[in-house]
């Protein structure tokens, strides 16, 4: 007897669909959920798998980037319709705070038909980028070289879908709020769920608990996929005193109650001092990594201005220690991330590492992007600092190549004083003006892709030199 | 048993990893080898029948967490139904970290696991025994020294009944040797050593294997991989592809 089995087409997809979900391009057995934030759905793979559970590492004691990634979760879990348990103790206070979708999708949704959104507004994820990352068309008047007109423009993350594509990896605005007959609604509906841990005097007791009631949660039905949202294992105020062991048998306890319970799926962020790799001796984020089933730190900038300098277009270095692999040997994020950028490099001839991430979080929104060090002694270190008079001509100049070269990296140049300061973290470069008609140009130049730029004084006062955290001593070597 | 390493069965090995270079696969590779072994053997006339069911498991994997999900994902793709071989009694789990009240005692998997390996038959000669892993039950709150007790147990029970006996342990701190490992490298026979690559995670090469005689090797009758000649791998859904070190045969 052969050993080929022929595929049964009617076995095939005995998986649920479940709505909100999509089915993994790694394996047609693997359901992937949305985060709600595109970026980290590629470095994923695609989405967190059902059954799997993601854990946020955020070190940083003065930023809550790892809390705003439960948000999204959250809030993408509402929009899906799937239910959502948030265990917390504060778990109202976190829901008031959720982001939601813009408030002109809205207005628009309610006046317009299913059918006819599709037509009126068009992709409004790309009018995002648009407005905050790339330079609007206009702006770019300047020639490039003949070669390089047919390349694409940078690009450091995945596109935003669009509104109106599957139910899955919604857009949400930070600037606007969940509406709160909404959360009311699902609150009464039971398709959301606050779930207080309790217990916490008592050393494990509050894991336990928790354990509990999610197995309680994940056993009621299985008609629709339920989402675990714990915004800070280990603080204080909810875990009480938690013990190395304790968090490490929740997690592997979780991680086998959803194995056993599949329509089930939680992301988990870790309270800043669980977060940091000395807790408990060396190895804690590997011992977190091995117990779960994905694991990234988002490693905020704010402690350290010497990063926060290099580094002025983001707030924080993403760093991963696991990928869900539900079914494969090869994680998904392999072979499909193009952010992390493995697949590129393995189809072609040897192998180049992976890409450097980073995140950054902007008006609107959280975004993961690919980390690129400046060229080699930065892209300003060639420009020497212009004469008076010819204060236009070269801003012209560097305006537009600042624009070019930094599109991808650096979109929100220091507020209000960017007409005088031009710096990217290496020397920096006064450039004084002439009289008030000046401003005027430089403003649409330089800050053409701002988009509020300040208002110019009529004159200016002189304002002392600013000295930024990098300051190269030795003189320029390129000093034409 | 092992392929592309020769390690004769009944043998010991105690295999390392990392988290950015975990030996999944070569625990679903033992497993699956070892069940199409027995396959071909049952096929080919003169050789003995297949073994009829009560003579116990082939293979037997206490693990930490049992995902048969994956387990069965993973051998689907190569070709090894293991749905079937779990309904015939060939392959069994065993969830040694589930705990009945608030003690964390493995000696109640031991004493099930012991009574199975020493129930079975002794026509099959071709056994497995898979512990994964260790140092997750140390994590999650059993005591090192009842671990090490366990797996000196299992050890022994094997060793009697010629089984083949694996098992997994994961380093966290890559440059340390902390207690639990060195004890297990004291008594293990072979240690398969599976590291990433020290320039960090390429799209070509997924990481290193070595392979190192432990401390209760008698003679040195398997062709050893030091690690600086180490086998590297590229890992692919169906399996590992294995070339030597700076090499790229088949590989790229």
């Amino acid at each position: 007897m052969s050993s080929f089995k022929r595929k049964d087409p009617s076995k095939q997809s005995n998986l649920k669909s479940y709505e909100g979900t999509r089915v993994s391009p790694a394996s047609s057995s693997t359901i992937n959920t949305s985060t709600g934030i595109s970026s980290l759905d590629d470095i994923l793979g695609g989405g967190l798998p059902l059954s799997c559970s993601l854990v946020i590492a955020a070190p940083d004691l003065h930023s809550s980037y790892g809390e705003l990634v439960q948000k999204y979760w959250v809030a993408e879990g509402l929009a899906c319709g799937h239910r959502v348990c948030v265990i917390d103790d504060y778990a109202e206070d976190f829901l008031r705070d959720l982001m939601w979708y813009p408030k002109s999708t809205l207005s628009v949704a309610s006046e317009a038909t299913s059918g006819g959104i599709k037509e009126k507004e068009g992709p409004l994820g790309s009018t995002f980028e648009d407005e905050e990352d790339e330079p609007t068309p206009t702006d770019r008047k300047v020639k490039i070289a003949w070669r390089y007109e047919q390349m694409k423009p940078f690009q450091t993350t995945v596109s935003t879908p669009s509104l109106t594509s599957e139910n899955y990896c919604h857009v949400f605005d930070l600037t606007s709020r969940v509406p709160t007959p909404v959360v009311n609604e699902k609150l009464v509906s039971g398709k959301l769920s606050l779930l207080a841990p309790g217990n916490p005097n008592r050393t494990g007791g509050a894991t336990m608990s928790a354990l509990r009631q999610v197995e309680q949660v994940l056993q009621e039905q299985s008609t629709v996929p339920i989402r675990i949202c714990i915004p800070s294992l280990g603080s204080p105020a909810t875990w009480g005193d938690i013990t190395p062991s304790n968090a490490l048998q929740f997690l592997h306890s979780l991680r086998g109650l959803l194995r056993k319970y599949p329509h089930g799926c939680a992301s988990i962020t870790l309270a800043p001092h669980l977060s940091s790799d000395n807790w408990s001796g060396s190895g804690w984020l590997q011992k977190v990594g091995w117990v779960t089933d994905a694991s990234l730190t988002l490693a905020a900038f704010s402690a350290d201005p010497a990063l926060s300098a290099t580094f002025p277009s983001h707030h924080g270095i993403v760093h991963i220690t696991a990928l869900p692999s539900p079914s494969t040997l090869v994680a998904p994020s392999d072979r499909f991330s193009t952010l992390r950028g493995l697949a590129s490099s393995a189809s072609g001839f040897g192998g180049s590492g992976e890409n450097n991430l980073a995140f950054k979080c902007t008006r609107k929104r959280l975004i993961f992007e690919t980390l690129h060090l400046d060229l080699d002694g930065g892209v300003s270190e060639r420009r020497t600092s212009a004469p008076s008079s010819t204060a236009v001509e070269l801003t012209t100049a560097t305006g537009t190549s600042i624009s070019a070269s930094a599109a991808a990296k650096s979109h929100d140049h220091s507020q209000g004083t960017c007409n005088d300061h031009v710096s990217s973290g290496g020397p920096r470069i006064d450039i004084e003006f002439e009289g008030p008609a000046v401003p005027e140009e430089k403003k649409a130049v330089v800050a053409g892709e701002l988009i509020a730029p300040s208002p110019q004084p009529e004159t200016r006062p002189k304002k002392p030199k600013k000295k930024v955290a990098f300051f190269s001593d030795r003189p320029d070597v390129y000093d034409f | 048993m092992f392929s592309p390493f020769d390690i004769p069965s009944g043998a010991f090995t105690l295999i390392t990893d990392e988290l950015s270079a975990p030996a999944d696969f070569l625990l679903h590779g033992a497993v699956n080898a070892c069940l199409k072994e027995q396959a071909t053997k049952a096929r080919v006339p003169g050789l003995r029948a297949k073994p009829e069911s009560g003579a116990g498991p082939m293979v037997l994997v206490l693990s930490s967490l049992v995902d048969l999900a994956k387990w069965k994902a993973v051998a689907s793709k190569q070709n090894v139904n293991l749905t079937q071989h779990i309904t015939n009694g060939t392959v069994k789990f065993v969830d040694v970290a589930s705990t009945e009240g608030s003690e964390m005692v493995l000696s109640e998997a031991f004493n099930s696991v012991s009574e199975i390996i020493r129930s079975s038959s002794s026509e099959i000669s071709e056994r497995l025994v898979i512990l994964d892993d260790v140092s997750t039950l140390e994590w999650i709150g059993f005591s090192p020294l009842d671990i090490m007790r366990f797996v000196r147990a299992l050890r022994i029970a094997c060793h009697k009944a010629n089984w083949t006996f694996i098992v997994r342990y994961h380093v966290v701190t890559p440059n340390e040797v902390d207690e639990q490992l060195q004890q297990l490298l004291g008594i293990c026979t072979y240690h398969l050593d599976v590291r990433p690559l020290y320039s960090g995670r390429s799209g070509a090469v997924s990481g290193e294997i070595a392979l190192h005689l432990g401390a209760a090797a008698r003679q040195d009758e398997v062709k050893l991989i030091k690690r600086s000649g180490s086998l590297q791998y590229r890992l692919l859904d169906t399996g590992p592809v294995y070339f030597q070190k700076g090499t790229s045969e088949g590989v790229l």
